[in-house]
C-alpha cells in the first residue's frame, strides 16, 4: 500500500510540475511574438511595457483598458502583462522576461518596490526608461508618477465626511495596519484638516482602528465602535474594505441616515451602500487614467522632452492629470476619483 | 460530593472566567449585558464554532488540524465562484452539500496522509494548506466577489428575529446561519458520547496502541476525524459567505490559531484523549470575546495584539494549572499506592 501511495505521490508531483511550466510558457511566448511583429513593421513608434501587480484583479483589468485604449487611439506600441496572482518573485520574473525582449520604456506597479530594485536597475542600465506608480521614494526610475499627494487625498476624504455629517459630531478613523505607510498619512492629513477647518468634529480617544484589510474584521470593529459611542456619527477610512465594513455594521445596528462611513473604496465592493446611504462617497483614483499618464510621460522622456517635465506639465487628454506637481523624481496628479450613488455605474471595477 | 465534581470540572473554571470578563466589559463600557450585544456575539460565534467542533475531534484523538480555515476558503471561493459564472438560482442547500463534499475529500486528503504515511500531522496540514491556498489563488484565480449569486444573496439577508435595544436605539438581527451552528453542535456531541466511533476517538486520542488492542481501527478514526473536520470546515467557509454578504478569501486568515486556542480553552488537551463539545463552544464563545471587545475595555489599537495574547495566555494557563494538580494528585496516589484512593 504504502509503495502505491508513494508512486501516486510521485506521479502528482511530476503532473503539477509539468502544469507549472506549461502554465508559465505561453506568457513567455506572448511578447515574443509582439517583437517580431514590432521589427517587421520598423522603428517608428515605442515599445512600452507595462507591468501590473495582478491580472486577475479587476483594478488592474481597469487598468490594462485605459492602457488599450490609448494604445488604440495614439498608435503608441504599449501593452500590460503581470503576475497571475499577487506574487512580488513572479512580478520580477515577470519584467525580466519582458526588458530581454527590446523595449523601450518600462512602466511598473511594482508590488515590493524594495524587491524590485535590482531588476529596475538591470532595466536602467540597459538604457530603457522605467515609470513607477504606487511606489513613492522609490528612487530606481525616471520618475514615480502618483494619482495624488498623500495629504490632498487625505482631506478630501475629510472635507466629503465633514459634508455628509453637517460638519459636526465624533468619528473615527481606520486604516489596514498601523504599519502601513501611505494609510497612515492619508489619515494624518484627515485629522489635521479636521482640527483645521470643522472645529466642531472631534475624533473618539480610540483615535485609529486596525482592520488589516479584511472587511469581516472591519466590520466587527465598527459595530464595537458604535457600541461604545453611541453618538459617534462617522467613519472614515484607508483601506478600501473600511468604508463597506463599517457601512455594514451601520446598516446592520439600524443607524442608516445617522452614521456615515467615508474612505478609500471601489464601486465593486462598496456599492451595495453607496445605494443604502451609509457610504455617502468613496474615493479612489482610477487606474485607467494612471495607466494612460505612465506611458505619456515615458514617451516624453524617450522623445527627449525631459526639460518639460517640471511642475505645472500637463499631459493632454487625461483627467486629473494637469498642472502636475514634480518634486525631484516624485510627481503628483490631481486625479481624486469621489465615486457616489450617481456616477457609480461608470466604473467597472 | 455533587457539588465537588461541578467545581473539579473544567468547564465550571471556563464559565467563572467567561462571566468575570463579561462583568468587566459591562462595568467598563455598560454595553455588555443588552439584547443586541449577545445577538452579536451569537453571530460572531458561528463560523468558529462550526469549526471548533470539527477541530475538537481532531485534537480530541490527539492530532492536529491547521489547514481547515484554507479548505473553507477554497470551498468558499469555489462555490461562489461557480454560482456566480453560471447564475445559479436553485435552492441553496446544493451548495451547503457541495460544500461539506468537497471538504470532506479535502479533509480525507488530510487523513489518508496522516493515517497511512504516519507522518506528525502538523506537518502534513502545514503542507496541505499551503496547498489550498496555492490552489485557490493560482488555479482558481482567486478575487473578491462582492456581487453573491442569487441563493446566497437570499440567504444572507434572511433573518430569524431581530432585537433592539431602547437605550441606545442599535438593533441586531439573528441570522439564519445560527440553525446550522446547532446542526453542527448536536452532530458531533452525538457522534462523540453516543457511538463507539466516538469512543474510539478518545480512545485512539488516549493511546493509539492500547486502542488498536482493544480492537479499533486507528487508521479509519484518524481518516474519520479529518474527513469530518475538513466537512464542517467546508461548511463553515460558505456560512461566512452569507453572515459577511461578500466573498474575500482574507477572511479566515489566522483563524487555526483562534479555534485551536478555542478548543484548548475549552478544555480539551492538546495530546488528545478528552474534551466535549460544550467545553469548547465556551471556549469559542470566550476567544470571541476577547477579540471583539477590546474596544469595549478601552485597550488601544496599539496595544490589542499583546492584550489579546495575554488574555489567552490567562484563560489556558488556569485550566492547565488544574490539569497540574490533577496530574499530581494521581502521581502521587500511585507511588503512595493507591492509598489516597
Amino acid at each position: 500500500m504504502k509503495k502505491l501511495l508513494s508512486v501516486v505521490l510521485v506521479l502528482v508531483l511530476a503532473i503539477s510540475l509539468l502544469g507549472c511550466s506549461s502554465n508559465n510558457s505561453p506568457s513567455e511566448q506572448a511578447p515574443s511574438k509582439q517583437t517580431n511583429q514590432n521589427a517587421s513593421e520598423g522603428k517608428d513608434t515605442y515599445k512600452i511595457a507595462c507591468v501590473v501587480k495582478d491580472m486577475s484583479d479587476p483594478w488592474f483589468l481597469r487598468y490594462k483598458v485605459g492602457v488599450d485604449q490609448l494604445a488604440q487611439d495614439s498608435g503608441i506600441d504599449c501593452y500590460v502583462k503581470g503576475p497571475s496572482k499577487t506574487d512580488s518573485a513572479e512580478q520580477i520574473q515577470v519584467i525580466e522576461t519582458l526588458i530581454e525582449q527590446d523595449i523601450d520604456a518600462l512602466c511598473v506597479v511594482p508590488i515590493d518596490p524594495e524587491a524590485c530594485k535590482t531588476v529596475l536597475q538591470k532595466a536602467k542600465d540597459k538604457g530603457i526608461v522605467i515609470i513607477t506608480h504606487e511606489a513613492e521614494g522609490n528612487d530606481v526610475c525616471d520618475y514615480d508618477l502618483e494619482a495624488f499627494n498623500n495629504e490632498e487625498y487625505g482631506s478630501k476624504m475629510m472635507d466629503k465626511l465633514a459634508e455628509a455629517m453637517g460638519e459636526t459630531g465624533p468619528y473615527v478613523t481606520m486604516v489596514a495596519f498601523l504599519s502601513s505607510t501611505s494609510h497612515n498619512q492619508w489619515m494624518d492629513a484627515a485629522v489635521a484638516r479636521q482640527e483645521e477647518a470643522y472645529p466642531e468634529m472631534s475624533l473618539v480617544p480610540e483615535k485609529r482602528i486596525e482592520c488589516e484589510d479584511n472587511m469581516d474584521m472591519a466590520y466587527n470593529k465598527a459595530k464595537e465602535i458604535i457600541k461604545k459611542y453611541p453618538d459617534i456619527k462617522g467613519f472614515i477610512g484607508a483601506s478600501s474594505y473600511d468604508a463597506p465594513g463599517a457601512a455594514k455594521a451601520i446598516d446592520e445596528l439600524g443607524m442608516t441616515g445617522k452614521i456615515f462611513a467615508i474612505g478609500t473604496g471601489v464601486p465593486s465592493v462598496s456599492g451595495p451602500y453607496l445605494k443604502s446611504g451609509s457610504n455617502p462617497a468613496v474615493l479612489c483614483w482610477d487606474p485607467a487614467l494612471a495607466g494612460q499618464a505612465q506611458v505619456k510621460l515615458a514617451v516624453l522622456c524617450l522623445q527627449d522632452k525631459r526639460d518639460d517635465i517640471k511642475t505645472g506639465l500637463t499631459l493632454e487628454g487625461i483627467a486629473g492629470y494637469d498642472n502636475l506637481v514634480v518634486d525631484g523624481k516624485n510627481i503628483y496628479g490631481h486625479a481624486v476619483l469621489i465615486i457616489d450613488e450617481d456616477n457609480m455605474g461608470d466604473y467597472d471595477f | 460530593m455533587k457539588y465537588n465534581k461541578i467545581v473539579k470540572r473544567n468547564e465550571f473554571f471556563v464559565v467563572l472566567i467567561l462571566i468575570l470578563f463579561s462583568i468587566l466589559i459591562q462595568m467598563k463600557s455598560g454595553q455588555f449585558f443588552t439584547p443586541n450585544n449577545l445577538v452579536d456575539l451569537a453571530r460572531s460565534i458561528t463560523v468558529p464554532g462550526i469549526m471548533a467542533c470539527g477541530l475538537l475531534m481532531v485534537i480530541a484523538s490527539g492530532n492536529i488540524d491547521v489547514s481547515f480555515p484554507y479548505t473553507a476558503m477554497l470551498c468558499m471561493f469555489l462555490i461562489t465562484d461557480y454560482w456566480s459564472k453560471v447564475q445559479y438560482s436553485g435552492p441553496v442547500i446544493w451548495g451547503f452539500l457541495l460544500a461539506a463534499f468537497l471538504g470532506a475529500v479535502l479533509g480525507f486528503i488530510n487523513g489518508i496522509l496522516a493515517a497511512w504515511m504516519k507522518l506528525p500531522t502538523l506537518i502534513i496540514t502545514l503542507g496541505t494548506c499551503t496547498i489550498y491556498t496555492g490552489f485557490t489563488q493560482g488555479v482558481l484565480k482567486s478575487h473578491v466577489i462582492s456581487v453573491l449569486p442569487e441563493p446566497l444573496e437570499q440567504m444572507s439577508k434572511h433573518n430569524l428575529f431581530t432585537v433592539a435595544d431602547s437605550a441606545s436605539g442599535l438593533s441586531s438581527s439573528m441570522h439564519i446561519s445560527i440553525i446550522i451552528l446547532l446542526i453542527a453542535i448536536i452532530s458531533a456531541h452525538f457522534i462523540l458520547k453516543y457511538t463507539m466511533l466516538g469512543r474510539g476517538i478518545y480512545a485512539v486520542g488516549g493511546d493509539p496502541v492500547a486502542a488498536e488492542r482493544a480492537g479499533f481501527s486507528v487508521a479509519w478514526i484518524r481518516i474519520f476525524v479529518f474527513t469530518f473536520c475538513g466537512m464542517l470546515g467546508g461548511i463553515a467557509g460558505l456560512t461566512q459567505v452569507t453572515v459577511s454578504g461578500m466573498c474575500q478569501i482574507n477572511f479566515f486568515d489566522g483563524y487555526e490559531m483562534t479555534v485551536i486556542a478555542a478548543v484548548v480553552l475549552g478544555g480539551a488537551s492538546i495530546s488528545g484523549g478528552n474534551g466535549n463539545v460544550f467545553g469548547t463552544m465556551l471556549g469559542v464563545i470566550m476567544m470571541k470575546l476577547i477579540h471583539n471587545n477590546l474596544i469595549l475595555l478601552g485597550i488601544p489599537t496599539s496595544w490589542s495584539k499583546f492584550m489579546t495574547g495575554a488574555l489567552i495566555i490567562a484563560g489556558v494557563s488556569m485550566t492547565a494549572y488544574k490539569q497540574v494538580v490533577a496530574q499530581k494528585r494521581v502521581n502521587t496516589n500511585i507511588l503512595a499506592d493507591g492509598e489516597g484512593q
